[in-house]
C-alpha cells in the first residue's frame, strides 16, 4: 500500500527516519509522504532521511516547550499540539490524498510530545481525510519507570480510540542486552521498521499484471478494519542471488521445478517462525481477529503450495477464519521474508502491566502533590516558629 | 539550557566568575553575556572586579548606612537599600536579556545581610517582572560561621524560597568557601570550594545544549530541567565521575575485535560501571545532605564518550534511583561527548523536605534571636 507516514515526538521520528532507511535500501516505496512532529528542536535536528522541509516544530512560542521539549509530561504534550492545531494542518494540507491509501502516525507512549500530541494529530486528520488513520505506539519498558507508563497507560486509550487500529511494539520485550544507549536504540528501531515497512509496502503498486497470489492494499485495509490492538510477527531467510541461480541453471541445464516440496516446506516454515517469533508486542495469538500474511522475496521462491498449507496453519494458530496471505513480489531481493499481522489481539499481558504501573504511579504522585506545600512550608520553618522571613 | 546568571554579594560574584571560568566548553548554559554581579558596596570591590565582561553593579552607594566594607546593618536594612536601588537595578538587569534566557540562577549567600537581604527584594523582582523561572543557588554558611550568620540563612530560606521557583542549596560546611588568595590577590583559579560547586551546576544545566556535538538519544532539554524543578522548594545536587578512555581508542578497540582480537573491557564491565557511577553521585555527598526518600521529582544525566554510555547500566540506574527515592517522577537523559575522556553522573533532587542541616540552622539561629532578645535592653545605650 501507499502511506502518509507522521512520525510524532522523538521515538516517533526516529522510527520513521529507519522506515524511509529501510524503503531506500530495499527499494521499497511506501512512504508517499512523511512528516515529523516534535516539541525539541534538537530532535527534529537528528534524522537523516526526513526532509528538512517536513520537520514541524511545534510549542515553540509555547511558554511551556520554547522549542525545548515537554518534559515528559503527557499533559503539557497534547496542550502543546493543541494550541499550534492550526499550523499541523497547514502541514497535513500538503499530503495528496489521492496518491496515499492509509495514514499512519508512528508516537512513542512513554514521553510528553508523542503520547499527547499523537492523539491530537490524529483527531486532525480523522476530520481532514476519508482515509484510514493508523497508529504505531511504541510502549515503554517497565523499566523505564513509572512517570512514562502512567504518560503511556493514558495515552493508549486516546490513541485506540481516535485511530482505525493501533499496532504495538513493546520496548520491554525488545530490550537490548549489551549495548550503548545509541546502539540499543538504532537496533530496536531498525527492527521495527522492517517489519512496518515489510508488511505495508505489500501491493504499493496494485499492478493488475502481477501475480494472482499478490497482496494489495483493500487486503491490508481489510485486516486492520477490526480496530483494536495489533502485533506484527517477521521471520527472514537469505535466498541465493538471481546470478548464482542462473548460474546454476546453466551448468546443470536443467530447469528446476517452480513450485517443489522443499519450497514449500520453506514458506510454511518462515511463516511459522514469524508467528512464534518474538512479536512487535508479544500476545496470545489466537485471540487475534484477523491474520494478515505477507511472503516478500524474488518471485522464483514462492510456493502456491507453501502458501496454501500456511493460511492452514495460521487458520489454526489464530483460531480464525479470517486469514489473508499473498506475496509481494520483489524480484532483486535477497531476502525471502514473511511479515504477519496478528490484527485486533486482545490478550496482550503487557497492557495489564503497564496500566498497573500507571495506578501505582498515580497514587504516589498525588499522594507528594497532596502534601507538597505543607511539607516545604514545614522545612523552612521553625519548630516554633520564632524565626521571622526577611522581607 | 539557556540561563541568566545573577551573583549577589561577594560570594555570588566569585561564584559566577568560577562558573564562568570553568565552563570552557561551547555549550551555551551559562554565557557572559548573560551575567551580572552586584554588590552592596560604596564602590566597587575587588570581588565585582575579578569577573572579567560581565555587567556590574553596586548598589547602596549613596546610603549612608553602607560602608566600605558593605553593609552596616541587618537583612532588612539590605532589603531596604535594595528596594531603594531598584529603578537603577531594573536597568541593569535589561542588559542582561533575562527574556531571551531559559531561566534564571541567582547565587545567594544566605548567610550574610546582603544575600539573604538583597537576594529576597531581586528574585521577587525577577519574578514580578520575567515569566522565565528564577532559580536560586542558596550558599548556607558553615558551622564556624558565627551564630549571626546562622539567623540571616534561616531567616533568609523562609523568604527566598517561596519566592523562587527553586532553591538549590549548597552546604559551606561541606567546601572551605573562604577566597583563595595568590600572593596577597584573589585568585579564582585556586578557588576549590566554588569549583566544586560549579563542577555540578555546569553539567546540570548545560546537558542537551552542545551546538554542533552528537545528539543524545534521550536529549535533557531545557523542559526537563524546568519540570524537575517545577515543585519548587529546596533542592539538593549530586556528582560522581570516572576517567575512561575517550572514543578514538574505542574507534580503535572496534576495529581490532573486527580483525579477531578481543576488546579490551567487555561491555558488562561498561553497565556497572555506569550504575555504580549514578550510586555513587546520588549516595556520595550532596551539594546539601538531605534523606533522598523524601524527594519529590529527580533528574539524573549521564554524560561522557557514546561507547561509554551503557544502556542497560543506565536503565538499571535509573530504576535503582526510582526505588531509592521512592518517586517515580524521575527523567534520565543522556548527553554524547565523543572527545570526553571523563564518564559523568549528575542527579538533581528537586523539592528534598528532609533536610537536617536546615533543623540545625535553624536550632542555632533561634539560640541566636534569644541571645539578641536578652542583650537588646542592656546593650542599648539609651
Amino acid at each position: 500500500m501507499k502511506l502518509a507516514t507522521i512520525g510524532v515526538g522523538n521515538a516517533g521520528s526516529k522510527i520513521v527516519d529507519r522506515m524511509l532507511e529501510f524503503e531506500s535500501k530495499t527499494d521499497r516505496n511506501l512512504c508517499r509522504h512523511v512528516h515529523a512532529i516534535n516539541t525539541a528542536r534538537t530532535d527534529l535536528a537528528k534524522p537523516d532521511y526526513i526532509p528538512e522541509d517536513r520537520r514541524l516544530l511545534i510549542g515553540d512560542t509555547n511558554q511551556k516547550a520554547k522549542g525545548h521539549g515537554v518534559g515528559g509530561d503527557v499533559e503539557v504534550g497534547a496542550e502543546v499540539a493543541q494550541k499550534d492545531i492550526d499550523e499541523i494542518r497547514r502541514a497535513f494540507d500538503d499530503i495528496e490524498i489521492h496518491q496515499v491509501d492509509a495514514i499512519l502516525v508512528v508516537a512513542g507512549l512513554g514521553g510528553g510530545s508523542g503520547s499527547g500530541g499523537g492523539p491530537v494529530v490524529i483527531d486532525a486528520l480523522q476530520q481532514m481525510y476519508d482515509e484510514p488513520v493508523y497508529a504505531l505506539g511504541v510502549l515503554p519498558g517497565k523499566y523505564e519507570g513509572g512517570r512514562p507508563a502512567l504518560n503511556a497507560a493514558r495515552s493508549l486509550q486516546s490513541f485506540v480510540t481516535k485511530v482505525d487500529n493501533f499496532i504495538g511494539f513493546d520496548n520491554d520485550a525488545w530490550r537490548a542486552r549489551e549495548q550503548t544507549i545509541e546502539e540499543g536504540y538504532e537496533q530496536m528501531n531498525r527492527e521495527l521498521a522492517s517489519r512496518l515497512v515489510t508488511l505495508l509496502a505489500a501491493g504499493e503498486t496494485d499492478d493488475s499484471d502481477v501475480a494472482e497470489n499478490a497482496m494489495d492494499s483493500s487486503d491490508i485495509i481489510r485486516t486492520l478494519d477490526t480496530g483494536g490492538v495489533s502485533s506484527i510477527g517477521y521471520a527472514a531467510t537469505s535466498v541465493e542471488t538471481a546470478n548464482e541461480g542462473f548460474l546454476d541453471r546453466w551448468s546443470s541445464d536443467q530447469e528446476e521445478p517452480r513450485d517443489d516440496g522443499s519450497q514449500a516446506t520453506k514458506i510454511k516454515g518462515l511463516v511459522r517462525r514469524a508467528v512464534n517469533s518474538r512479536l512487535t508486542l508479544p500476545g496470545e495469538v489466537s485471540s487475534a481477529d484477523r491474520v494478515l500474511a505477507v511472503i516478500s522475496g524474488p518471485p522464483s521462491k514462492f510456493s502456491r503450495k507453501g502458501i496454501e498449507s500456511a493460511r492452514q496453519w495460521l487458520e489454526q494458530e489464530a483460531d480464525t477464519v479470517e486469514v489473508l496471505i499473498g506475496d509481494d513480489p520483489r524480484e532483486n531481493a535477497s531476502r525471502l521474508s514473511a511479515a504477519i499481522l496478528l490484527s485486533n489481539m486482545t490478550e496482550t499481558p503487557r497492557i495489564k502491566e503497564i496500566q498497573d504501573q500507571a495506578v501505582d504511579a498515580q497514587e504516589k504522585i498525588a499522594a507528594q502533590e497532596a502534601v507538597r506545600e505543607e511539607e516545604i512550608d514545614d522545612l523552612i520553618t521553625d519548630d516554633n516558629n520564632d524565626l521571622d522571613p526577611v522581607v | 539550557m539557556k540561563l541568566a546568571l545573577i551573583g549577589i554579594g561577594g560570594l555570588g560574584c566569585r561564584a559566577v566568575g568560577c562558573i564562568l571560568d570553568e565552563q570552557t566548553d561551547t555549550q551555551r548554559a551559562f554565557a557572559r553575556e548573560n551575567a551580572l554581579v552586584c554588590d552592596i558596596a560604596r564602590a566597587p570591590t575587588d570581588e565585582l572586579e575579578a569577573v572579567p565582561d560581565v555587567e556590574r553593579t553596586v548598589i547602596g552607594d549613596t546610603s549612608p548606612h553602607v560602608t566600605g566594607d558593605g553593609i552596616d546593618g541587618g537583612p532588612e536594612l539590605a532589603a531596604q537599600v535594595t528596594r531603594n536601588d531598584l529603578p537603577e537595578l531594573r536597568r541593569t538587569l535589561d542588559s542582561v536579556a533575562i527574556h531571551e534566557s531559559d531561566a534564571v540562577l541567582v547565587v545567594v549567600p544566605l548567610g550574610t545581610a546582603t544575600g539573604s537581604g538583597t537576594g529576597s527584594v531581586l528574585v521577587s523582582e525577577l519574578q514580578e517582572t520575567y515569566d522565565v523561572p528564577v532559580y536560586v543557588l542558596g550558599v548556607l554558611p558553615a558551622d564556624d560561621d558565627d551564630d549571626e550568620s546562622a539567623l540571616l540563612a534561616a531567616r533568609g530560606l523562609r523568604t527566598v524560597v517561596p519566592a523562587a521557583d527553586s532553591t538549590l542549596l549548597f552546604d559551606g560546611e561541606l567546601w572551605d568557601l573562604t577566597p583563595a588568595e595568590t600572593d596577597g590577590e584573589y585568585d579564582e583559579t585556586t578557588d576549590e570550594g566554588l569549583r566544586e560547586l560549579a563542577t555540578r551546576v555546569i553539567p546540570l544545566f548545560s546537558a542537551g545544549e552542545r551546538d554542533g556535538h552528537r545528539v543524545a538519544e534521550n536529549a535533557v532539554d531545557s523542559s526537563d530541567i524546568i519540570r524537575t524543578l517545577d515543585p519548587g522548594g529546596v533542592a539538593s545536587v549530586g556528582y560522581a565521575s570516572a576517567t575512561v578512555e575517550p572514543d578514538t581508542r574505542g574507534l580503535i578497540g572496534r576495529l581490532l575485535s573486527w580483525l579477531g582480537s578481543t576488546p579490551d573491557t567487555p561491555e558488562s564491565t561498561d553497565a556497572a560501571k555506569v550504575k555504580s557511577l549514578v550510586q555513587q553521585a546520588a549516595n556520595g555527598r550532596l551539594t546539601v545532605s538531605c534523606d533522598i526518600t523524601s524527594t519529590e521529582r529527580a533528574l539524573v544525566v549521564l554524560s561522557g564518550p557514546p561507547s561509554e554510555l551503557s544502556r542497560r547500566g543506565f536503565e538499571s540506574a535509573r530504576q535503582w534511583l526510582e526505588d531509592e527515592t521512592d518517586t517515580v517522577e524521575i527523567l534520565a537523559g543522556d548527553d554524547p561527548r565523543p572527545r570526553s575522556s571523563t564518564l559523568e553522573v549528575v542527579v538533581l533532587f528537586s523539592n528534598v523536605t528532609t533536610v537536617p542541616r536546615i533543623d540545625a540552622l535553624q536550632s542555632r539561629a533561634v539560640a541566636r534571636q534569644r541571645d539578641h532578645a536578652s542583650d537588646g535592653p542592656s546593650s542599648d545605650p539609651h
